[in-house]
């Protein structure tokens, strides 16, 4: 496969950067949550749940996605906010509960919207799905040439919402790509204890359409099997069903004691790591040098840490503000 | 593509089939005794009588809003006719018929279509639960029942009753799923009559066929023609030995049409046409079972004439019981969900016993 050398820059540098920012976030999030876990204390209040692993799913779509396609994500949505383009400054002001954030401070870590690059998420599993489904049929009616994405884990795959949405996205043949992220577990359950199926992707033919199975944590694997989904969507042939098999380093969400996992799994996990995977691509192909690729970590870095100071220097909204934005009239 | 996908697709899209449209057998008969066969047919007659019946009180007026499911007459005989007294069936609105099946008293269906609360419970020992009018809802009580069963050793198999409208519905998912998942004994019995309401069949799926659905969750799914009587039953067999011998769920679609309109509320006229109607009218279950069992020598049209009137005395005695109770009392939609009302609900109680007698007085002063 062919992959032009401003994308591999693209992969590359928004993996790190989402590697970067989940693990600096591990950090933050414990500012004044210890010595005894206190969940509403410290800078980022409320639950915390990190995407590090998972950066080939977001970043393989999206290198696809133009400014105006839609992209929903979950409440794990760090890794698909970076990729689709979400200012990362808001994004993290937004996270602290800042009012130079996304949503002025009110959403919080699950509740991140740019309408900017038309990107949304929610703690509600499986909601994505039809919400992207609607948005799809909103552009199909409209015929304007864009496509709606939605990213959820192997777990949203058996909730209701993911039939219907299917169901209705495969009969009007909508402009639509779905992802599944197999991470292996949906909180503390494992895939084969909730799914009555090995693989996600089989299920698209019980819809008549496409599945497609990604077996490996793999950014151009997941690259190539988006590129044809996203291509059919944006030609009117109606969704896709992707599945991709990942990894996630981290708990369920920050403060998981992980019991339902053995101990070195993520150790072991971790040694083979998708950034590396696609650095040595990036070597190999003669394309990059050592000092070239460096620099986009360098730059990563640079812009996550530039996010944080942002977020850490703004202001909290004024309590006056709690009713604004919550009803027009 | 095209090649794995028919591939894929063909175990699903082929249809069961016992009997031919004229009731001579193309298939392997089910093994079932002369009695046996005699029994299913007066079930269907019976069942058709009853309808009709049913049907033509409300508009008189005598009942409330009804649905009718002359036509199904075969797949509600056929899903229930084997089942043993300790399986369970949870059922739609359209599906009294397979509750008569499994037991419930003629005279509890009037009842309930009566607006009578009283009309839903099932006597002891007869597993009937109550009719589900949220769509597929069902299904995910049948699957917790046959979870249920598993759990404590018992052998009790559960089925979930859902139209092909209610297999849109995220309960058929989540149903279908968990099923396959905890190997319950379930079956999940869809009555294909090609309509939700008004919306045909291919405007709520592209997929060729519901039974594929069971590719979802890597389970038997089964299609059978549901104007055959004798099929029906014969996955059903299979369906009901795999289930009870641990052996899981199973899917099962079968293919057939309501006569009547969706509801007493519907004018099926303004969505199908008259020639769709006769064609399904052609292949009618009845019928064919009647030819069947005439060519088999185990049927007289002496013995015909009997049935259709034994049915008539049936229902008519039935409908007699049912209306010699009264009405319903109104103050009972209050009752059988709580233990003990919460207050809105105990003043809301109050207020309508007060208009009732305040209405009730109006009517003595005037009338
Ligand atoms: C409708 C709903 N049910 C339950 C929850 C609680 N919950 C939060 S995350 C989660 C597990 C999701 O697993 P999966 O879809 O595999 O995504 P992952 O966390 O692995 O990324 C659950 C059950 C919820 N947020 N929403
Ligand atoms: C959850 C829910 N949504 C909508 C309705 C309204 N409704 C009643 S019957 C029906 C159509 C069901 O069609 P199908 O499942 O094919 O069963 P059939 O009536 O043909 O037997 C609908 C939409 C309902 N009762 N419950
Ligand atoms: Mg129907």
């Amino acid at each position: 496969m062919n992959v032009p050398k401003s994308t591999l820059v693209q992969m590359y540098r928004d993996m790190v950067t989402i590697r970067v920012y989940e693990e600096t976030m591990a950090q933050v999030y414990l500012e004044g949550k210890q010595p005894v876990f206190n969940i509403a204390a410290g800078p980022v209040p409320g639950e915390m749940h990190l995407a590090a692993g998972q950066e080939p799913v977001a970043v393989g779509v999206c290198a696809h996605l133009r400014k105006d396609d839609a992209v929903v994500g979950t409440h794990r949505p760090h890794h698909f906010a970076i990729a689709k383009g979400v200012d990362l400054k808001k994004m993290t002001a937004e996270i602290f509960g800042k009012v130079t954030g996304l949503g002025r401070g009110k959403g919080g870590h699950m509740h991140l919207f740019d309408p900017e690059v038309h990107f949304s998420c929610s703690g509600i599993v499986g909601a994505c799905i039809p919400q992207a489904a609607g948005m799809a049929l909103a552009f199909k009616m409209r015929k304007e040439p864009r496509v709606a994405v939605a990213f959820f884990g192997e777990g949203a795959a058996n909730q209701g919402a993911f039939h219907e949405g299917l169901n209705l996205a495969a009969l009007w043949k909508l402009p639509v790509v779905f992802v599944v992220e197999d991470n292996g577990y949906a909180i503390s359950v494992p895939k084969h204890k909730s799914t009555a199926i090995a693989t996600n992707a089989d299920r698209a033919a019980a819809y008549g359409i496409p599945g497609v199975y990604v077996g490996e944590n793999d950014a151009l694997a997941v690259y190539e099997a988006a590129g044809e989904a996203i291509a059919r969507a944006r030609r009117g042939e109606g969704p896709t069903l992707i599945e991709v098999k990942t990894y996630r380093y981290f708990g369920h969400f920050q403060g998981d004691p992980e019991v339902y996992r053995p101990k070195d799994e993520v150790a072991r996990l971790r040694e083979d790591d998708p950034i590396q995977k696609l650095k040595n691509h990036m070597l190999q192909s003669g394309l990059f040098t050592e000092a070239e690729i460096a620099g986009l970590e360098a730059e990563a870095k640079q812009r996550v840490e530039e996010a944080f100071a942002f977020a850490r220097a703004s202001a909290y909204p004024d309590p006056s503000e709690a009713l604004m934005h919550v009803f027009v009239d | 593509m095209a090649t794995r996908e028919e591939e894929l697709l063909a175990p699903y899209l082929q249809v069961r089939s016992v009997l031919g449209a004229d009731g001579t057998p193309v298939g392997p008969e089910p093994d079932l005794t002369p009695d046996q066969l005699r029994e299913i047919y007066r079930w269907m007659v019976f069942l058709r009588v009853h309808d009709q019946r049913l049907l033509t009180l409300q508009r008189q007026g005598r009942l409330g809003t009804f649905a009718p499911f002359s036509g199904q007459e075969a797949c509600q005989v056929g899903s229930a006719y084997l089942l043993e007294p300790k399986d369970w069936i949870f059922p739609t609105y359209r599906d009294h018929g397979a509750m008569m099946v499994h037991g419930l008293p003629e005279v509890n269906v009037i009842r309930y279509f009566m607006g009578d609360e009283w009309g839903s419970r099932a006597p002891d020992g007869v597993n009937v639960f109550p009719i589900s009018i949220p769509i597929a809802t069902q299904l995910n009580h049948a699957v917790g029942c046959a979870w249920a069963s598993k759990i404590k050793g018992e052998d009790a198999v559960a089925v979930g009753y859902v139209g092909d409208g209610g297999t849109s519905e995220g309960d058929f998912h989540e149903a279908l799923n968990f099923a396959s998942v905890f190997n319950v004994p379930a079956i999940i019995f869809v009555q294909n009559n090609r309509y939700a309401i008004s919306v045909p069949l291919h405007r709520q799926m592209k997929s060729r066929s519901i039974a594929q659905r069971a590719l979802a969750y890597d389970i038997p799914g089964v299609r059978v023609d549901g104007q055959d009587v004798l099929a029906v039953l014969s996955v059903f067999r299979e369906a009901i030995d795999r289930a009870r011998s641990g052996g899981g769920p199973t899917l099962i679609e079968a293919l057939t049409y309501r006569y009547g309109p969706h509801t007493t509320s519907d004018d099926p006229k303004r969505y199908r046409s008259q020639e769709e109607l006769e064609e399904w009218q052609a292949r009618d279950p009845i019928e064919r079972m009647r030819r069947y069992l005439v060519a088999k020598g185990l049927w007289t049209e002496k013995e015909d004439e009997d049935l259709w009137n034994w049915a008539r005395e049936q229902v008519a005695a039935a409908v007699a019981e049912a209306e010699a109770m009264g009405r319903p009392d109104p103050a009972g939609i209050f009752d059988y969900v709580y233990a003990e009302l919460p207050w809105h609900l105990r003043e809301q109680k109050e207020k309508l016993l007060a208009e009732l007698a305040r209405r009730q007085g109006e009517v003595k002063r005037h009338g």
